[in-house]
């Protein structure tokens, strides 16, 4: 599901283009509340669009060179806005650089924001501030696992369980420079307000790598299999908060049982499936062979 | 969704001829519901604002019962003002949203990023006050030493209009225009004179008293604003007929959405509005780049 959504707004922002403002703008944008900032207008109170009294009278003169001039008019608008977008993104990344010494912070992103040479101002562009701070960060991390597993060739030749403890080992190793950090980013990814946005990136993240493990799970398997990898990489992640074993060798030690753990239970439910479906079809013979013997008395 | 995007060809496919701007560019402007030259409305407005200006901050406590500090707090929390900041609040005469800009920025909130960057940081942070009307100015230098800022360099007092704006291009990190915006001449002017002194990544923050869809509340407002007001005006500061403008020009302003959308004609990126209190006022904003 997500996948499809990924999809689209990473290959065909064109589609996206023709059908509706929210998704204009820079296509790799992946969390709602990105995409939404490259609204023309998103006003608090939903109210519709004030042009709308205009029709008659548009549709009346609409000619084909107007429509020409338009559609000139409207790729100008997006490219402002792309433009815009794009701008937002680069003091996001310069403020990346911040966080590591002054945290998931305005501060930081002042920072940033003065090394790219563009007034601090625009840090209060930004409702939610430090949040969309994180999810900058949470995206970024996203793309750059989709890259690896684009074009890692031995990943696929690793069983599915080696090939999950792996993704979700590189996907962590991303977040090694903000570790001391890393804890004020999950609190800020906890408030209530964020919460929406931080689930739906961890429910893509989860799929990204479910995917690349060529999953085409479509029935109650789905939800479970999302479930169990969305708890592993959790308790991975908050493991690793507190361990200071060179490299992380503890936590992909930890990582490798619960995966390991995971598959194990996995099959032991596929085995007292088996049994149960051999058993009932054990008692469904001699039950028939009862009935048959009565029948032809 | 599809709904809004024919709303939105339409209305590009009128925009070459049928321009909000046209229609706010006649030769005749409005001065309140009368019609007046165009010329003439900056001078009637002017003496609107010196006949009440000694009484001005009273008025707007007791008109809005209050609720106009909450707003102005509103829109400086929107702006989210930062030390060394340079800031230019245009009809601020009175000081009101520059004095809680400079009470954000010297908060124990911002002492991380005081004690992040360089101590001259602090001094670097200018909030000029642009007012074309002396008098306003006047009420906002004695406010301002009754508080105690009036020794403090950040605090810049400057005459100057609106639509000619006497500053460099691309030299200010923030514009805001508090209950301004409705008493000048060419809405247009003012905006491309904003977008000329922001820099990149500037904000511009308008709040102004704007239209209530609510028909129920709007029936409310409406009797408030005819018939309470003007009355408020001549008991308190004996001016009923500035107050009758006042109320008739609330009405003239172009809508939330018309507004927002001269906004972005004019240059400006991610242009949102909120309404507070169902409409009676908006807080628009818009991003330079």
């Amino acid at each position: 599901m997500y996948r499809t959504v990924a999809n689209r707004l990473l290959r065909f922002p064109a589609i996206y283009r023709i059908a509706g403002d929210e998704f204009i703008g820079k296509p790799r944008t992946l969390s709602p509340a990105m995409s939404k900032c490259s609204l023309n207008f998103c006003s608090t109170a939903e109210s519709p669009p004030q042009q709308s009294t205009s029709i008659p009278l548009a549709s009346a003169g609409a000619s084909g060179s107007t429509e020409e001039g338009n559609r000139r008019g409207e790729g100008r608008r997006s490219e402002a806005r792309a433009h815009c977008q794009e701008e937002q993104d680069r003091v996001l990344d310069a403020s990346l650089l911040h966080v590591p010494k002054l945290g998931w912070t305005e501060v930081a992103m002042v920072a940033g924001a003065r090394d790219v040479d563009v007034s601090p101002s625009i840090v209060g562009g930004f409702p939610r501030k430090e949040a969309e701070l994180v999810e900058h960060f949470m995206d970024e991390c996203l793309h750059k696992l989709m890259d690896i597993i684009d074009s890692e060739e031995d990943l696929k030749n690793l069983i599915p369980n080696d090939r999950i403890a792996k993704l979700v080992r590189i996907r962590l190793e991303l977040q090694v420079p903000y570790i001391s950090k890393w804890p004020q980013a999950l609190s800020i990814q906890a408030q209530p307000a964020n919460v929406p946005n931080s689930f739906k990136q961890r429910a893509m993240l989860v799929d990204e790598i479910w995917h690349a493990c060529d999953d085409e799970a479509n029935d109650i398997d789905w939800y479970v299999k999302r479930t169990i990898l969305g708890g592993i990489y959790s308790t991975s992640e908050i493991y690793m908060l507190t361990d200071s074993s060179p490299d992380f060798r503890d936590t992909w030690a930890f990582l490798n049982g619960r995966v390991r753990d995971a598959f194990d239970f996995k099959k032991s439910i596929q085995e007292a499936q088996y049994l149960a479906e051999s058993i009932s079809a054990g008692m469904g013979s001699s039950v028939q062979g009862l009935v048959n013997t009565v029948l032809k008395k | 969704m599809a709904l809004r995007m024919v709303a939105r060809n339409f209305r590009s496919k009128l925009l070459p001829s049928f321009t909000p701007a046209f229609m706010l560019h006649s030769h005749a402007t409005s001065f309140g519901y009368k019609e007046v030259p165009e010329e003439e409305k900056s001078k009637l407005v002017g003496n609107v604002f010196t006949s009440v200006a000694s009484n001005y901050d009273l008025m707007n406590d007791l008109m809005s019962a209050g609720l106009h500090r909450l707003w102005k707090e509103r829109l400086v929390s929107k702006l989210n003002p930062f030390p060394g900041m340079k800031h230019l609040d245009v009809a601020g005469g009175t000081g009101d949203v520059a004095f809680r800009i400079l009470e954000s920025i010297n908060s124990v909130r911002h002492k991380a990023l005081r004690d992040t960057f360089e101590d001259n940081l602090q001094e670097e942070t200018q909030i000029y006050v642009c007012d074309i009307n002396p008098n306003m100015l006047n009420v906002g230098k004695i406010r301002a030493q009754e508080r105690g800022l009036g020794e403090d360099g950040s605090l810049v007092w400057v005459e100057g209009d609106a639509e000619a704006l006497n500053f460099e291009d691309g030299s200010i990190d923030g514009y805001t225009i508090a209950f301004g915006i409705r008493n000048v001449t060419h809405i247009e002017k003012v905006l491309s004179e904003a977008y000329r002194v922001l820099k990149k990544g500037g904000r511009f923050l308008c709040l102004e008293l704007s239209h209530v869809e609510n028909p129920a509340f709007k029936q409310f407002y409406d009797y408030y604003s005819f018939s309470v007001i003007p009355a408020i005006g001549e008991l308190v500061a004996g001016d009923r007929n500035s107050y009758q403008y006042l109320v008739e020009s609330i009405r003239k302003f172009p809508s939330q959405e018309k507004f927002a959308s001269l906004i972005s004609e004019a240059g400006f990126q991610k242009v949102e509005y909120e309404n507070l209190v169902g409409g009676v006022v908006a807080i628009h904003s818009g991003l330079k780049f």
